[in-house]
């Protein structure tokens, strides 16, 4: 696809508290594309702003300034919201009706009818798990079950944007799995996904790109996989008898240190450095039985980044 | 139009959930049940004096008002209370973003909600007032069809008193504050300017005290009017005699809706 669900520049959003005197930053100058028929994890901590941001763009909230596009629409028109879904954080149904109640309500809302609408709810309940609650009222689900309704909510409309606001909160580890087989199957049917989530191992899994937002402000933006890689850092497994003497005898000039099992840790400026390296091992008979690019889980690099722009921060 | 339809029946399905008109409604079944044991054990027909045989319409009307005019009054009170937290309840956090997250524009949700609460109250009020009058005019054969027409003025002034309850819901998010001037205005403001106006301004001297009382009673709702005279008049037979009390109601009404829809349209959420 080569067009971009999401679009937005200098996005700034200022809340000021009912008497004008306390202002809240939430977001600041904000540019962010998303390519459509992506999944799109937005990351940070509370407070980030995170939730503001889709907000704005579903008109729940409006732009202090800057502008964004979704679906390439202006964000003022309300008409748009036929083709997106959206399962916001805390969200809350009427508890005196049923689950198959409140998805005929919203249903109904995002312009469907009918048996087809009657077929779509009786479809999804079962995507989600919960035929057998049709006709229980919400007020007696438990938190995960209304995460799956909120899931179920979210693509009656078969919306070609979704926005997830921490779509597996509250939800076991076997929902959480399905919740992320139905994200990868959307995305399979070229749908785009907005995630927004503090469980970034699972971020990890499924995400084409992340965006990591701290007080308003993006950080850094780019594939789990440019995030997460340590450049020039690698493992090695060696084998031979003078292993211990190479490494001694080598460890002013390169920086590779032993680990345990025969294993070491190699850092290098570049993949010629890693050549020559290699070379003298070669050289000195001993094996290279394994080597692997070292790579940071989401989580250390998040951690780092926040850190980091912290420090900046406080400067 | 059909997102006004849809939320306007949701906001039905809303009320049934809430106890208040449940109770409402009972009050309605006791009130009719209580009229006909009345009417057809007690021979209440024998306390009109011969004499007034040829104007049994007039007793009967007057009757049927007496029975209707306090039911209906308790039914506008506790509908008071029960519809102030319908827009409070929209606007909590995971509620209306949900709402706002739907193909439909602020105005029409809003408005959905505004119809839906009056609709209830006019099922409930249709309700009374229909049994009421199905049961008199069986037993005297006086089909006053007119009498009726008090099932719109009732609606009407709650109408009015809801779009009070609406503006401050949507400004302060909670239902208190909307629920105590509508109260004040209903049951004070109202019956006193009206007062002030016909009963008193004769006495008054001030030409400034005069004009205040006047802008006063022309600008704000004039519901115990309403719930008095032109009720009366219509239950009776004789019409509308009078057009201003309904016109300048109707104008405040559109006015506090009209700033509400203004105020929704802008706020954050
Ligand atoms: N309606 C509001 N009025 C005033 N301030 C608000 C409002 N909503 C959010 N904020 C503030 O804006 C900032 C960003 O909030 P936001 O909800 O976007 O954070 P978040 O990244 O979603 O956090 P979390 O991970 O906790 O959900 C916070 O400081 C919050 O206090
Ligand atoms: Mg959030």
């Amino acid at each position: 696809m080569d067009f971009n669900s999401i679009e937005t520049t200098g996005l700034t959003k200022v809340y000021s508290s009912s008497f004008g005197k306390r202002k809240v930053q939430a977001l600041t100058g904000l540019d962010l594309t998303v390519s459509a028929g992506t999944i799109f994890g937005f990351l940070g901590p509370n407070g980030a702003g995170k939730t503001t941001l889709i907000k704005l763009l579903l008109g729940i909230t409006f732009p202090t300034s800057g502008s964004a596009r979704i679906l390439g629409e202006d964000i003022s028109g309300y008409k748009i919201k036929s083709r997106i879904g959206y399962l916001p954080e805390n969200h809350k149904y009427p508890p005196y009706l049923t689950g198959g109640e409140v998805l005929d309500f919203f249903g109904k809302l995002s312009g469907m009818e009918g048996d087809l609408l009657k077929k779509k709810i009786d479809e999804l309940l079962e995507l989600v798990n919960l035929s057998q609650w049709k006709k229980t009222k919400v007020k007696n689900y438990s938190k995960g079950m209304m995460q799956r309704l909120g899931l179920a909510q979210a693509l009656l409309n078969d919306p070609e944007l979704i926005f997830l606001d921490e779509p597996t909160d509250g939800v076991d580890p076997i929902g959480r799995k399905e919740i992320r087989d139905i994200l990868t199957e959307l995305k399979s049917r070229s749908k785009t996904i907005f995630l927004n989530s503090h469980l970034l191992s699972e971020v990890e899994l499924i995400t084409d790109r992340v965006g990591i937002l701290n007080r308003g402000k993006l950080i850094r933006e780019g594939t789990v996989k440019e995030l997460t890689q340590k450049n020039e850092e690698y493992k090695l497994n060696l084998e031979g008898s003078n292993v211990d003497s190479f490494i001694k005898q080598y460890q002013d000039i390169f920086q590779i240190s032993k680990l345990n099992n025969g294993y070491c840790n190699l850092k290098v400026s570049d993949a010629n450095e890693l050549n020559n390296i290699l070379d003298k091992l070669r050289g000195e008979g001993i094996m290279v039985k394994e080597i692997v690019q070292q790579k940071n889980s989401l989580e250390e690099i998040f951690i780092s980044l926040i850190s980091e722009s912290e420090k900046g921060g406080l400067k | 139009m059909k997102n006004i339809i849809t939320v306007t029946w949701y906001s039905l399905r809303e009320a049934l959930a809430r106890k208040v008109f449940i109770f409402f409604f009972v009050i309605s079944i006791l009130t009719i049940i209580f009229v006909g044991l009345i009417l057809y054990l007690t021979g209440i027909e024998k306390i009109f004096a011969p004499g007034m045989q040829s104007d049994v319409f007039t007793a009967v009307n007057s009757l049927e008002m007496m029975f209707v005019s306090p039911i209906t009054l308790i039914c506008l009170l506790l509908s008071i209370f029960s519809s102030a937290s319908f827009i409070p309840i929209m606007l909590e956090k995971g509620n209306i973003d949900l709402l706002l997250s739907k193909p439909i524009s602020r105005e029409q949700l809003l408005l959905g909600k505004f119809f839906g609460g009056i609709l209830v109250v006019f099922l409930n009020i249709a309700f009374l007032i229909l049994g009421v009058w199905l049961i008199f005019s069986l037993k005297f054969s006086i089909w006053n069809f007119e009498f009726l027409l008090t099932i719109f003025t009732i609606t009407f002034i709650f109408s009015i008193l809801y779009s009070i309850i609406v503006l401050f819901g949507i400004i302060t998010k909670s239902s208190t504050l909307g629920m105590m001037i509508a109260y004040l205005l209903f049951l004070i403001v109202s019956p006193a300017l009206y007062t002030a106006k016909y009963t008193l301004s004769v006495l008054i001297q001030s030409s400034f005290i005069k004009g205040l009382i006047d802008f006063a009673y022309y600008f704000l709702p004039k519901t115990s009017e309403l719930m008095g005279k032109t009720n009366y008049d219509l239950a009776s037979g004789h019409g509308i005699t009078n057009y201003q009390p309904i016109l300048t109601s109707l104008l405040f009404l559109v006015l506090t809706l009209g700033i509400s829809v203004a105020i929704f349209r802008k706020k954050d959420f």
